[in-house]
């Protein structure tokens, strides 16, 4: 370690701080030179030539932002703090830039899917609709449905098992404990499409069904597995072992002490995984192109026919490429990021009152 | 792993009541049976992915051998089975490329996010940023899809000018087509999105974990910051670090849709380096991009093509996991 070659540094700490969190003095000249000297020459080299802002930013505004941090912290600080100088110019770049993009993705949603959304956009179907027509007519209510049916035939599937997987690793504590944690493991790294070919391949090209909502949902779970049964894993390692013993001390079987003391003391944190796992899933395309295939009118059959989904809807829209089409997709963009968004909060409100209660 | 089983045990003051012992009633022995059968769903379905991929797409694997993956023809939709020519390294080549790239955008980002979350920002930004962090890793790929398609390609078009104007004569920036939208370029930068959330969360967790003492000592030897972070707090760190990027890895590998609409996928030849050029693959868009008109061979070609991204991204995640697992086990030590 070559800290420990490095002279004592002169500086003396008066009080148990960071030492790069000490404010010395004389740097609050320095400070606000660090701040207005490189924007300073940004805007005048922005105003004064006709070079495009991105590569003034690089070639301008990062150089000369990083050189006054140097100077400064030499100037007002100590030769040793050049590095810190250097790392916070270029994290609180990266801060700025993590921040502008997603700014800028929430922003577009809804600057452009909100003027989409009206009550007919939410209720009616799609069918008589073409590319071009106006968006008064016409909207995502199929779909709306086709989602929550294919999403709740995943929930069906998946919540069950997801919930044994960690029963079985954390209370069962059963032999393959660590083998069934590592095909959870495994299995959260499949790709969305490759989920929807295995449907595909084992259930639509051998003729067992057509396209349907029931397809979707299969290919859906697969993707819900993991997330669920790791959150659940997580909240059932919560739940306070003198519960177990208690009930198991007055008499009670394996099974009626999970299903009546573990699994309702867990239930929120085990709503939680729910909501976590749908999030996962709802806004998957890739495996819905391949299962449920898309279709203009309302399909409330979930086991025949194929189904339209919100996801498939903002990519059948979004390639066709007309102006009005575009529209609906980002409309249909704002309801799913919305529901992402409801489901986050729902899940979000549950922890809280877990952890008051 | 199995040592979490074997620790309780030995810290529990209580008998295994969950063990194997004789007392059972039928109802108990029924339910966790089926509780056993439950938690080894998700090998049951692993092993039912790679059966059914193998066997379906086996005839078009057979025939192609493996040219399937080295060879750069697709000839589909023919009347003629015979004539058709399935084979992937176009798109297999350019999945590796736009993720390589992906990751090269965006673990510098993450890392430095990361630093910032645990060492630099004020506790109020950390918590926020963290909560940013969240919401970015919590959009679905097809609104990140449309924006990178609607919003994200012009604004990254200007920067390929720009690169293409003052670099162009390194070959890597060349491009002789003066459109500079659907590169891999960009679609590096739309992955590199999705994967700096995933990054940014390990990395924040491993960095987070650095023992206080260890930042004390570098603290109390004078240490600045930077010292702090480049010799304490990242090589304590890797592990972690690595492990997340290679699940991102795994995460650029398997994207689909987004993919699809930024960029266009070249079937016939290899763009190995010139990334500004509107030429690339994907092996998962290719499987959207070919699905709709398919012949019932091409399919199977398709599900092979599955099959391989399948093994891929188990490979990856398989090693992503166990990086994870034992940078973790070697905290605790």
């Amino acid at each position: 370690m070559t800290i420990l070659q490095e002279k004592p540094s002169e500086e003396v700490f008066t009080e148990p701080q960071y030492p790069w969190r000490k404010v010395n003095p004389s740097t609050s000249i320095t400070n606000s030179i660090i701040v207005v000297l490189p924007i300073s020459i940004f805007a005048l080299s922005f105003f004064l030539t006709d070079l495009p802002g991105a590569l003034l930013f690089i070639v301008i505004f990062l150089p000369v932002q990083i050189l006054v941090a140097i100077f400064a912290t030499i100037w007002g600080i100590s030769k040793k703090r050049v590095g810190d100088a250097v790392l916070s110019v270029l994290s609180l770049v990266a801060f700025s830039f993590v921040i502008a993009l997603m700014g800028s993705v929430l922003f577009s949603v809804f600057s452009r899917g909100l003027p989409a959304i009206s009550l007919s956009f939410l209720t009616q179907n799609n069918t008589y609709i073409s590319p071009t027509t106006e968006l008064d007519y016409g909207g995502v209510g199929h779909a709306l449905l086709g989602t929550l049916m294919v999403v709740a035939i995943g929930m069906i599937i998946s919540v069950p098992l997801g919930i044994a997987s960690a029963i079985y690793i954390t209370d069962m504590k059963g032999r393959l404990a660590g083998f069934v944690r590592f095909m959870v493991q495994a299995m959260s790294g499949v790709p969305s499409i490759v989920a929807g070919l295995f449907i595909l391949a084992a259930f639509i090209l051998t003729d067992v069904s057509g396209f349907s909502a029931l397809t979707g949902g299969l290919a859906y779970s697969i993707l819900m597995l993991p997330t669920v049964a790791r959150t659940s894993e997580e909240v059932l390692k919560l739940v306070p072992k003198e519960l177990r013993d208690a009930a198991i001390a007055l008499g009670s079987s394996r099974a009626r002490v999970i299903m009546k003391i573990v699994l309702p003391t867990a239930r929120t944190g085990i709503l939680t995984a729910v909501i976590l796992g749908v999030a996962r899933v709802i806004g998957e395309t890739a495996p819905l192109l391949l299962t449920t295939s898309n279709t203009n009118g309302t399909n409330l059959n979930p086991f025949v026919d194929a189904v339209s989904t919100i996801p498939v809807y903002i990519f059948q829209f979004l390639g066709s490429g007309y102006p009005t089409a575009i529209n609906r997709s980002w409309g249909a963009a704002f309801v799913l990021l919305t529901t992402v968004a409801i489901l986050f909060a729902i899940a979000r409100i549950v922890e809280r009152s877990t952890k008051k209660g | 792993m199995d040592s979490d089983g074997s620790d309780h045990l030995k810290e529990s003051p209580t008998p295994r009541y969950f063990g194997r012992e004789k007392s059972r009633t039928r109802s108990d022995k029924a339910f966790s049976g089926s509780v056993v059968v439950a938690a080894l769903s998700s090998l049951f379905i692993l092993v039912a992915i790679l059966f059914y991929l193998a066997t379906s797409s086996w005839p078009a694997l057979r025939k192609e051998g493996l040219s399937f993956i080295t060879g750069s023809t697709w000839i589909g939709g023919l009347d003629d089975p015979s004539q058709q020519v399935f084979q992937i390294w176009p798109m297999l080549y350019g999945s590796f490329l736009n993720a390589l790239l992906a990751i090269i955008f965006a673990v510098p980002i993450s890392v430095l996010l990361a630093i910032f979350i645990v060492f630099i920002a004020p506790k109020k930004i950390a918590r926020a940023l963290t909560i940013v962090v969240d919401v970015l890793a919590a959009i679905p790929s097809g609104i990140i899809g449309i924006w990178g398609f609607l919003v994200f390609t012009p604004v990254a078009e200007g920067w390929a000018r720009l690169i293409h104007q003052y670099l162009g004569s390194i070959p890597i920036f060349v491009n002789n087509q003066d459109q500079f939208t659907r590169s891999p370029f960009i679609t590096a930068w739309v992955l590199g999105i999705m994967i700096v959330p995933i990054i940014t969360v390990v990395a924040r967790e491993v960095l987070a974990q650095t023992p206080q003492d260890l930042l004390d000592a570098a603290r109390g030897l004078g240490g600045s910051l930077w010292g702090t972070v480049r010799m304490v707090a990242l090589p304590h760190a890797r592990g972690g670090i690595v492990g997340g990027v290679m699940l991102g890895l795994g995460r650029a590998l398997g994207e689909t849709v987004a993919i699809y609409f930024v960029l266009n996928l070249i079937f016939e030849r290899v763009n190995y380096y010139r990334i500004l050029d509107p030429e690339g693959g994907s092996v998962a868009s290719m499987i959207i991009a070919k699905f709709g008109e398919a012949t019932p061979e091409e399919i199977q070609a398709l599900l092979g093509a599955g099959l391989v991204l399948f093994l891929l991204t188990l490979v990856v995640n398989l090693i992503a996991n166990w990086i994870v697992a034992r940078s973790a086990r070697e905290r605790l030590v």
